[in-house]
Formats: C-alpha cells, structure tokens, sequence
C-alpha cells in the first residue's frame, strides 16, 4: 500500500473538518426549519400525542424496569459501604441523590437512545428510501413539519418525565430492598432523604440535565434518519451512529453540566 | 413570467451537477399544456433526475425550471409548498403511507389540504379510487396490495386534489403484463378526462410511445431528440435510432471499455 504523503493526511483531515462543519450547518438548519420555519399542519396536536405514545409511552416499560433494578443494586452496594462506618441509616440519602442527580438522568437517556431513538432513526430513513419523504414533499406537505417537528417535540417532553419516573421506581426500589429486605429503619431512610435533598441543587438540576439530554439525543436521532443514505446499509449506519453519537454526547454533556451545577468553582 | 402558455413546465439552460459529475448540461425541455409528454432515455441517463428537477425536489445548478408560471427553484420553502399542491407525482415504488390503510392514503391530501366534510371527502375518495378500479380495496393496508395496485393507489392519491401536473416516475417497472396495460391505459383516461398534463418518465419504449403525444429522449447530460414517436423513429441521429430500435451496439457500446482482450487473456508479450 501506498504511504500517504504529509500533504494527503493534511488534505484528509481538511477535508474531514469540513465534512463535520457542513454536517453540524446542515443539522443546525435542518432543527431550525422543523421548530421555527413557517407553515403548520392541521392536526399538529394528533401528530404530537401519536408520538408521545410510540416515544414515550412504548419506552415506560424498559424505563421502569431498568428503574427499579438500578435503585435495587444502588441500596445493596450502599447499604454494604455504608455498614462499614455504622452509617447505613443514611443509604436512603445516598440511593436518592444518585438517582437524582446522575443515574435518573444519564440511564435514562442511554436506555432513550438505544429504544426510541434507534426506532426514529430507523422509520424516518425507512420512510427516506420508500420515497414517503418525497412522496409527501410533492403533495405539498413539509416532512419536516409533518414527520419531524411531532418527533422532537416528543422527544424533547417524553425524556424529561421518564427521568423523573425513573428516579420514583429507582428510589422505591432502593427503599424496598433497604427496608424490607435489609432492615433499614424506614423512618430514617425517609427522613434522611427528605433532610438531604434540595429541591433546587437536585431535583432541578436534574431534570435540567434530562431536558438537555432529551434534546440532543432526540436531535441526533431524527437528524440522522432524514440525513441517511437511502439503502437498508445506510439506515443501518444510520442506526449505529445515532445510539453511539447520542451516548456519548451524553456522557460527555453529563460531565460538563456536573461541573456547572456542583462543580463549586 | 413563462415565456409562453401554451407549456405547463418549461427548463430552460438547466444544468445538473452531482459533486464534480455533471448530470446535465444546459438543457432546454417544454412540456406542452395538456399533452402525455414521454421522457425517455436509457438507465443512469438522469430521468428520475429530471422529474425531481421538475418538481424542485433538487435544485438546478444553473438555469430557470417554470412550472405553471412560477420559477421553482427561486421560491421560498412555503412557496414551493403551495406551487407542489397543482403537481401530482406518481413515484416508482408507489410510496403510499404504510401506517395508513388504502382510503386514508388516499384521503390525505384531502385532509391536509381542504376543510372539507367528513362526507365529501369520502365521496372524492371513492370517485378517485373508483377511476382506478380499487374502490373495492378501500380498506386494505399497502402491505396487502400486489405493486401493480400500490400504483394504482397511489395513481388516485396523486389526483385527489386534481392537480394540473402529474408526473409519473418509471410506471411500468416490473409490472406484470396486464398490470402493465391498466397503467398505460389509466395514465392516457386521467390525461383526457381531466385534462391534465402529463410527463411519463420511462425507459420502456413501447409503452411509452403508444400514449405519449411528444417525446424527449435524454443521454450523456443532454437532449438526443425530440418529437412524436413517428419523428423519433424516423430519426437520422445514430445514438437516437440505437435507442428506439433497441440495437445491442452502436453507438453506445456493447462492451464496457476495457484493455485489449487478447492482452488480457495472454498478458503481455
């Protein structure tokens, strides 16, 4: 194989750079078209609430569960940590600011990437190399008001209060395994919870934290589906980059957004 | 303004490039009002292009496309929107909504784009699909429809809200031969009765020119011809005649170029 001279890998990585830029301007635009651009459909409202079920309420289920089983496991390794100092009263407090201030938000985003973002991905570029995009294009309906501005809207409302589901059945299942399974002191399980957690610092930030998740991975996932190569290969990569873009665009926004909000500089 | 009224869609100098490929270059093409105009050419020669660029689903690197008197590709999205409900495309696959059974494909258009009852509206879809013949299928799914009746649904989707223009992207692919004859005959019906025009992209000769009134047949980037299919077919031009008579080499050849045959077979000596 060729080696590549120092002004190919230059070129190439130009290139690449201005790959990114044009994707970055064309997502941009193509966001600002589907909330902001002129023109609505009638019906809007029926779209909206069609999504928020194959979104939101299709993804309750995986939510719920993963909810409990992590707030389970939060209160075992907890209560097993906390022992060791005598403390393992105040494993309520823990199981909650965990929750609610990293766990809730990030898995919950992670587990809304990988369900209902890989399905947006999927059936918008499914609706891409059937021709229904175009199909609605010439019937004069914008398909990204009509297909795209309902998805993110449910997108942008379902995430934020699965969270906050998440968070309820994560804590009611840490509460079961630490009361009644190890004991714990259901008073001071409770008490510890409510003398510790801010409404402000925690519950807030945290639903700050989802509603930035919830839009990004649900900006990702519809941008990629509209954006893909119209071939069963190219909804497939599609697919792939948006459960890998969007997970590490959480995580990575996690970080910086705990910086923000505890970071205490 | 058009130039004249007598064409429904006129591209004048048009020019298409996909990334540093030219599709076409300086190309000129008048619709008559009112007619079946048959554009044709052989596979990869840019026809689907053609149609989108008529519909302004792509916009031309250079030159005006005119439909109905507006120029497409200098409107604005809404505009453009609007300029889309008097055109009609009938895309290859169909593309019905796969989540929407037959009446509510059909009922769209209708529903997006008019306040009408409830009532009425079943009552123009019934016409519509009554013109095709599948009134009968009203509530099947499109996965439950053979391709030949996918277009046909989708046939009476296009014409719901009675466009000026519709354009019909390769109808005949893969259409078995009485599927086939319904399209030919319904495309040539709908033109009449309602007095549309209509531009039938194709490649498949015969039927083509059995209802077109004009033809254009495109290639390398340009126009190779234009006429009634008589004109065509009477055609001195060598790369023209090869396509209407459907000669196996000529100027296009049979062989995709390649190195010296013997060279390849012996190596070289």
């Amino acid at each position: 194989m060729r080696r590549k001279s120092l002004l190919d890998r230059v070129a190439h990585l130009g290139q690449g750079a201005i790959e990114t830029v044009t994707i970055l301007g064309r997502s941009g635009l193509f966001l600002v078209h589907a909330l902001l651009g002129r023109g609505g459909i009638g019906g809007g409202f029926q779209l909206l609430i069609k999504q928020l079920y194959s979104v939101g309420v299709l993804s309750l289920a995986i939510i719920v569960v993963s909810g409990i089983f992590i707030g389970m496991v939060l209160s075992l390794q907890g209560f097993s940590i906390l022992a060791k100092y005598g403390s393992e009263q105040a494993v309520g407090q823990m199981v909650a600011l965990t929750l609610l201030r990293e766990l809730g938000p990030v898995v919950t985003a992670l587990l809304f990437a990988g369900r209902a973002g890989s399905a947006l991905t999927a059936e918008i570029g499914n609706m891409k190399s059937t021709e229904q995009l175009s199909s609605l294009e010439m019937i004069g309906v914008d398909p990204l008001k009509y297909i795209v501005a309902p998805r993110l809207w449910a997108g942008f409302i379902s995430l934020p209060v699965l969270a906050l589901i998440f968070n309820v059945v994560g804590i009611w299942g840490g509460s079961w395994v630490a009361i009644d399974w190890l004991g714990v002191y259901e008073g001071s399980f409770w008490a510890n919870m409510q003398n510790s957690v801010s409404f402000t610092d925690d519950v807030a930030n945290g639903v700050i934290k989802s509603i930035v998740f919830a839009f990004v991975v649900t900006w990702i996932a519809v941008f990629q589906g509209y954006d893909c190569e119209p071939t069963s290969e190219g909804i497939s990569r599609a697919t792939t980059k948006t459960v890998v873009y969007s997970s590490l665009a959480v995580l990575g926004l996690d970080f910086i957004l705990t910086a923000l909000m505890f970071g205490d500089f | 303004m058009s130039a004249d009224n007598a064409y429904a869609i006129e591209l004048k100098g048009v020019s298409f490039k996909r990334g540093t490929r030219s599709i076409f270059n300086n190309v000129d093409i008048q619709i008559p009002r009112g007619k079946v105009t048959g554009i044709m050419g052989p596979s990869g020669s840019g026809k689907t292009t053609l149609l989108r660029l008529m519909g302004a689903q792509l916009r031309p690197s250079n030159g005006e496309v005119w439909v109905n008197g507006q120029n497409l590709p200098k409107l604005s999205r809404s505009d453009l929107f609007d300029a889309r409900k008097q055109m009609g495309v009938l895309f290859q696959s169909g593309a019905l909504f796969t989540d929407l059974d037959v009446f509510e494909n059909v009922a769209f258009p209708l529903r997006v784009h008019t306040e009408l009852p409830e009532e009425m509206i079943r009552d123009i879809v019934l016409l519509k699909l009554q013109a095709v013949g599948l009134r009968g299928a009203i509530e099947l799914m499109p996965d439950e429809l053979s391709g030949g009746m996918k277009r046909r649904v989708a046939l009476a989707r296009a014409i719901a809200l009675d466009p000026q223009v519709l354009m019909y992207d390769e109808p005949f692919v893969g259409q078995d031969p009485i599927a086939m004859g319904v399209l030919v005959r319904l495309i040539r019906l709908l033109n009449d009765a309602l007095g549309i025009t209509s531009v039938v992209v194709s490649h498949d000769l015969a039927e083509t020119a059995s209802i077109a009134d004009f033809l254009y047949v495109v290639g390398d980037g340009q126009v190779l011809g234009q006429g009634t299919p008589q004109d065509l077919m009477n055609s001195d031009n060598p790369r023209l005649r090869q396509f209407m008579t459907g000669d196996p080499d000529g100027p296009v050849p049979f062989h995709y170029p390649a190195p010296d045959f013997r060279e390849d077979l012996l190596g070289k000596r």
